[in-house]
């Protein structure tokens, strides 16, 4: 028999004397006991001796003592003992003698669904795609306020007219001036966070500071969304590097690792990896732009289907923003076709769920029918993550509703010819599109058709589980 | 270990001190520290000790006792030893009179350095009883300064 694997967080509001005491004498309860202990410490300095998923994987059971957060709910379904971090120092034996006895309770999420869902979501599945789906989405959520804040911003300046903020031009406004270099600096830094934040969720804040400059050289250099994925991971994973690099330190050098090395050679490794990269990045970036911008001309069909099935793929992931982006970027250059295509398609996955929870009250629940409501203001601002929630439930079937939804929106808004100037806002920029009318028809028609496709596909599986209550009924 | 001597050194390390409660050795404490520049106002640094141990008690075991503090007043993260002649009460784990002080002494806005790192290894220390009996039978500063500098390193 194998021996027995515990593993331990200890921690202490000051994190300076009962953090270390408690693991110090958990370990040599253990060795005593003649089982494996990994003990992870939240102290001042920091999380050390941090517990991986592979670790609680194998544990055989765990035991927290601390006096403050050591975020419990990763332990889920594995044998827990909790105590006060007093009693990891006075009793360390006891408590693994517990755990070894199989006297500990098995610990369950005191918390609300969504959490065990979405711990579910991280655990299900290929675990490596998980995890890189994990980094970039971290880098996606934190990028969103910037892209919302600042888009909306430009927007309300674009409501003073479409030149209003050109001090050169005869409809020149201050307020427009200024909101629009206001709004610009949100989308400035949207690739730098983008990178930060994904070298963020790798490499903790190491791997944010790396990603921040790298983000900022894929942004300056022209290599945009992509270059910032790029540059998020490679901090990411050169600080992880460097970490393994320097892992024969003596534990005393911690400092200056955090504070000097990590952050002087994170830097410069990606930097110079940014270096070599940005060009290459840059021509791919520009070449997928022009790739959709082609299509504008020769067949606003196969373009409205693209830029349709990209935006309500993973709505407001990804996918979505590398639509989304291309919109921005050619809007920058005057091309304002485009993005009234990608606007009406992120538009469309949110008022769908919405029309569908109205037009089909009853196969959907009350909580369902309030996130319906707030979809149609949702929807309305351009904020496809509204739609988010109705997919998560049903994925397979939802999705491809609101791609084909999203698609007939910006197929008949690239067959009207409609500008959109605004890179961001939803109907609220409606007083500067040209073609507003047709804009809004076009959103409408996608949605509706959405909607009662949603609304069948919900009526169909109301029905099919009815028909197998019965069954069971009469059986 | 530069960073030990630094934190550690004979200045503060004080003897056989004849004091009778726990405030007064926050007292002293304070008093050493502001007189050292450790700190700047005594005040604030016995309200930051005695805050602590209102939290849950710093009394260890064996007649040992780890006050602590973290607070603006402080300037440099330091320890400081007090030895008592008569032990006092501490409310500590074991209900024995405390008669051995480290008082571990944290700037507010610490970052993650090594002096953070050497002060918590001090705490990781007193776990093992062998380093607390040799503490409890040390003769002099030199003994006490060369016992921590072998035990942390040793841990």
């Amino acid at each position: 028999m194998s021996k027995i694997k515990i593993i331990a967080a200890t921690g202490c509001p000051t994190g300076i004397a009962h953090t270390f005491m408690a693991a110090e004498a958990l370990k040599i309860a253990a060795k005593k006991l003649n089982v494996d202990i990994k003990v992870e410490t939240h102290g001042q300095v920091g999380i050390q001796n941090e517990l991986s998923k592979q670790d609680i994987q194998a544990a055989d059971g765990v035991i927290i003592a601390a006096d403050k957060d050591v975020f419990a709910d990763r332990f889920k379904g594995k044998p827990v003992i909790d105590v006060p971090v007093a009693k990891g120092i006075r009793e360390a034996e006891s408590l693994i003698q517990a755990i070894i006895d199989g006297k500990a309770p098995v610990f369950k999420d005191s918390k609300n669904d969504a959490s065990s869902e979405e711990s579910e979501e991280y655990t299900s599945g290929n675990s490596f795609g998980r995890a890189i789906y994990k980094h970039l989405m971290n880098g996606v959520s934190h990028m969103l306020p910037f892209v919302v804040g600042g888009g909306v911003l430009i927007a309300i300046s674009f409501l003073f007219g479409i030149h209003s903020a050109d001090p050169n031009h005869e409809t020149y406004h201050p307020i427009a001036k200024f909101l629009m270099d206001v709004g610009g600096i949100g989308f400035q830094l949207m690739v730098p966070i983008l990178a930060a934040f994904i070298g963020d969720s790798i490499a903790k804040r190491p791997g944010m500071v790396a990603g921040f400059i790298g983000g900022m050289m894929a942004s300056t250099g022209g290599a945009g969304f992509l270059g910032g994925i790029v540059a998020g991971f490679l901090a990411g994973y050169v600080i992880i590097l460097l970490s393994k690099l320097l892992s024969g330190l003596s534990q005393s050098l911690e400092g200056l690792k955090a504070i000097f090395l990590y952050p002087v050679f994170g830097i410069l490794i990606t930097a110079l990896c940014m270096y070599f990269f940005v060009e290459p990045m840059t021509v791919i970036n520009e070449g997928m732009k022009t790739f959709l911008s082609n299509f504008q001309g020769a067949n606003p069909i196969i373009l409205g289907l693209i830029v349709g099935c990209m935006s309500a793929f993973d709505m407001g992931g990804p996918i979505n923003k590398a639509a989304y982006v291309t919109g921005t970027a050619l809007l920058a250059e005057g091309n304002m076709y485009f993005m009234a295509g990608v606007s009406a398609a992120c538009i469309t996955p949110p008022l769908v769920t919405a029309f569908a929870t109205v037009f089909f009250k009853k196969y959907f629940n009350q909580s369902e029918r309030n996130a319906g409501l707030i979809n149609f203001i949702l929807g309305s601002t351009h904020i496809t993550e509204g739609a988010i929630p109705f997919a998560a439930k049903n994925p397979i079937v939802v999705i491809p509703i609101l791609m084909l939804a999203s698609s007939i929106s910006a197929i008949l808004t690239y067959l009207f010819n409609v500008q959109v100037p605004a890179p961001h806002g939803g109907f609220l920029v409606l007083p500067v599109v040209t073609g507003a009318f047709q804009w809004v028809i076009s959103i409408l028609i996608g949605s509706l058709v959405g909607a009662l496709a949603f609304g069948f596909a919900r009526k169909i599986s109301a029905q099919k589980k009815d028909r197998e209550n019965n069954l069971k009924q009469s059986a | 270990m530069n960073t030990l001597n630094t934190l550690f050194s004979e200045q503060n390390i004080l003897l056989n001190e004849s004091i009778s409660s726990q405030r007064e050795v926050f007292i002293k404490i304070a008093e050493h520290c502001v007189s050292n520049n450790i700190a700047i106002s005594t005040e604030e640094l016995i309200q930051a000790l005695e805050e602590r141990e209102v939290q849950s008690t710093t009394g260890f075991i064996d007649g040992f006792a780890i006050p602590h503090a973290k607070s603006s007043s402080i300037q440099i993260p330091s320890a400081l030893i007090i030895t008592l002649s008569e032990g006092i009460n501490w409310n500590s784990m074991d209900q024995k009179a405390v008669k051995f002080i480290i008082a571990l002494l944290i700037p507010e806005n610490a970052e993650a350095t090594t002096h953070l790192t050497a002060l918590s290894n001090i705490s990781r220390m007193l776990i093992h009883q062998e380093i607390r009996e040799n503490l409890l039978a040390a003769q002099n500063k030199q003994q006490i300064l060369q016992l921590i500098n072998e035990s942390i390193v040793s841990i």
